[in-house]
């Protein structure tokens, strides 16, 4: 799903923009130290094979097919970074050719398909191992980052004031979900079919991780993606709580301090968690 | 295929394919920015600033219709979320939502359609964006119908073999099978991209491309950037001052 320009408010294409530009910065520096200079004409051709890879058809069943997106494919392949600049390339090129997706709103889907997409799907793959879990690791890396790219898009045009009916959103998460476990299902497919031609290409996986990792991965950038899409439509709870705490006079300093205390309590509460697990652990 | 269109109009000739890419890239940042920022009297700004980019489709000697028709691309896009935004009771915001995006749209193409691809990523490289980036984007550019051709040769190879037959009542044979083609030509993309470097280094490549012509911001140049980002400008802040 790629914003076109119009769609987003000032706020939210400016911030995603601010964001993108540092990252893509980052991350591009990153891929080029990974290799040398045969790089840049390797990774071109991994976007142009994104590309082609949308022309060959996946028969899903009754006369429908799909085809791959990607995001977690070059992840495997490639690595995070490198990946990541295959997938700013392709958006830029997609944005300037093709009219797929705006130009100002460029920042808003490199961080929705390149930065958190990309990252959502190796995240599994890392965790994931080369054990037995790891059919299901990579299959859960792909359907994360379409499914995480596909609810940060449309939490952002929510929050740019896109109106959408309650149910209409249901159904687009329905839509993301079915797309999601396509992309999976195609993404272990040509992963297996690698395996067999060249094994080399693929990224390795370290010997073995703890599955309960895994599934606590998977499960928590799942519930953060649909949580932020179900926030962006309901009214904000620190602007709620807000209404109810504090003289009203100071407005930015008031919403300031409560986003501040809530940040404190989301990390006294981690830090919480996180040593009781670790007492467990060392017992 | 659609995309060579925009290529053939780029090698025009007209006094907007002669400037410099940096300056109508400034131009067309500028616009973009007016229209995503406006939110009043749109129903007036949104014609002005069609005009203004109509203007500017004549002066480069661009096919009207058939730019027109190209920009309606984001339409499918676009045109969904303003039936879902009429549908929840909004129908101005959906009509909003569809011409900027529309003019958007239109002036990307107005700046990609007097350009050639390469010479404008090389004035991105001025703008501060990263080279290794845009180098990837030149990789992929010059190789993406290349890749595309053999993709299609694939499917068109599996379809004269009776796997599209197939497709209704058992899809996990014609599945498997896509797979397979995928991951081979994942693999040949690879190799030939080795293959390029390889040549790459044979003809003494040091890590950028060379320019046939050097790029000097003239004089010319600058009037092109001030005129053509003042224009929009002036547009929305006419509209503002004599309808708002």
């Amino acid at each position: 799903m790629h914003i076109p320009d119009g769609f987003l408010s000032t706020p939210v294409w400016a911030a995603l923009d601010t964001a993108a530009v540092p990252a893509v910065a980052w991350v591009a520096r990153r891929a080029q130290r990974g290799f040398d200079d045969r790089q840049a004409p390797l990774l071109g051709l991994m976007g142009a094979f994104v590309f082609a890879a949308q022309l060959i058809n996946f028969p899903v069943g009754a006369g429908t097919s799909g085809h791959l997106v990607g995001a977690a494919l070059l992840a495997f392949t490639l690595g995070p970074a490198a990946a990541s600049v295959v997938m700013t390339a392709i958006l830029g090129i997609q944005a300037l050719v093709f009219q797929d997706g705006g130009l100002l709103a460029l920042g808003a889907n490199i961080v929705n398909m390149a930065l958190v997409g990309v990252l959502a799907g190796y995240l599994p793959y890392r965790l994931g191992g080369a054990g037995e879990w790891r059919r299901f690791s990579i299959f859960a890396g792909a359907s994360l980052s379409v499914v995480v790219a596909g609810c940060l898009a449309l939490s952002e045009l929510l929050i740019s004031g896109v109106k959408m009916q309650r149910s209409l959103v249901g159904i687009s998460l329905a839509v993301f979900l079915v797309s999601a476990i396509l992309e999976g299902v195609i993404t272990l497919g040509v992963v297996r079919s690698l395996e067999r031609i060249q094994p080399t290409l693929l990224q390795d996986s370290p010997p073995h991780k703890s599955p309960a990792l895994l599934f606590i991965a998977v499960a928590a950038v799942l519930l953060a993606s649909v949580g932020v899409l179900f926030a962006s439509q309901a009214p904000d709870a620190i602007e709620q709580l807000t209404d109810h705490a504090g003289p009203r006079s100071f407005g930015w300093l008031r919403q300031a301090g409560t986003g501040l205390a809530g940040l404190a309590l989301i990390y006294g509460v981690c830090l919480a968690i996180g040593r009781t697990v670790s007492r467990n652990r060392s017992v | 295929m659609r995309h060579v269109v925009l290529e053939r109009w780029s090698r025009g000739e007209s006094c907007v394919h002669r400037r410099d890419p940096r300056a109508k890239i400034v131009a067309l940042i500028t616009f973009l920015a007016v229209v995503a920022t406006a939110h009043r009297a749109l129903a007036w700004l949104a014609p002005g600033l069609l005009l203004l980019l109509l203007a500017g489709l004549v002066l480069a000697k661009l096919p009207l219709t058939g730019a027109l028709v190209r920009a309606a691309l984001v339409v499918p896009f676009t045109g969904v979320f303003a039936l879902i935004c009429w549908f929840a009771g909004e129908p101005a915001l959906g009509l909003r939502l569809l011409a900027k995006s529309y003019l958007s749209a239109l002036a990307v193409i107005w700046v990609v359609a007097t350009t050639p691809l390469p010479a404008l990523l090389n004035g991105f490289e001025m703008t501060g964006v990263p080279r290794f980036l845009l180098m990837v984007c030149q990789f992929l550019y010059r190789y993406l119908f290349v890749i595309s051709e053999e993709a299609q040769h694939m499917s068109k190879a599996a379809a004269a073999r009776g796997t599209a037959a197939r497709n209704w009542t058992a899809p996990g044979p014609s599945f498997r099978a896509a797979a397979g083609a995928l991951g081979v030509l994942f693999a040949r993309s690879y190799a030939r991209a080795e293959d390029i470097h390889r040549a790459m280094l044979a003809r003494g490549f040091d890590g950028r491309f060379l320019q046939l012509h050097s790029e000097h911001f003239r004089p010319a140049d600058t009037v092109f950037a001030l005129v053509a980002s003042l224009a929009p400008v002036a547009v929305r802040l006419t509209v503002e001052r004599v309808v708002g």
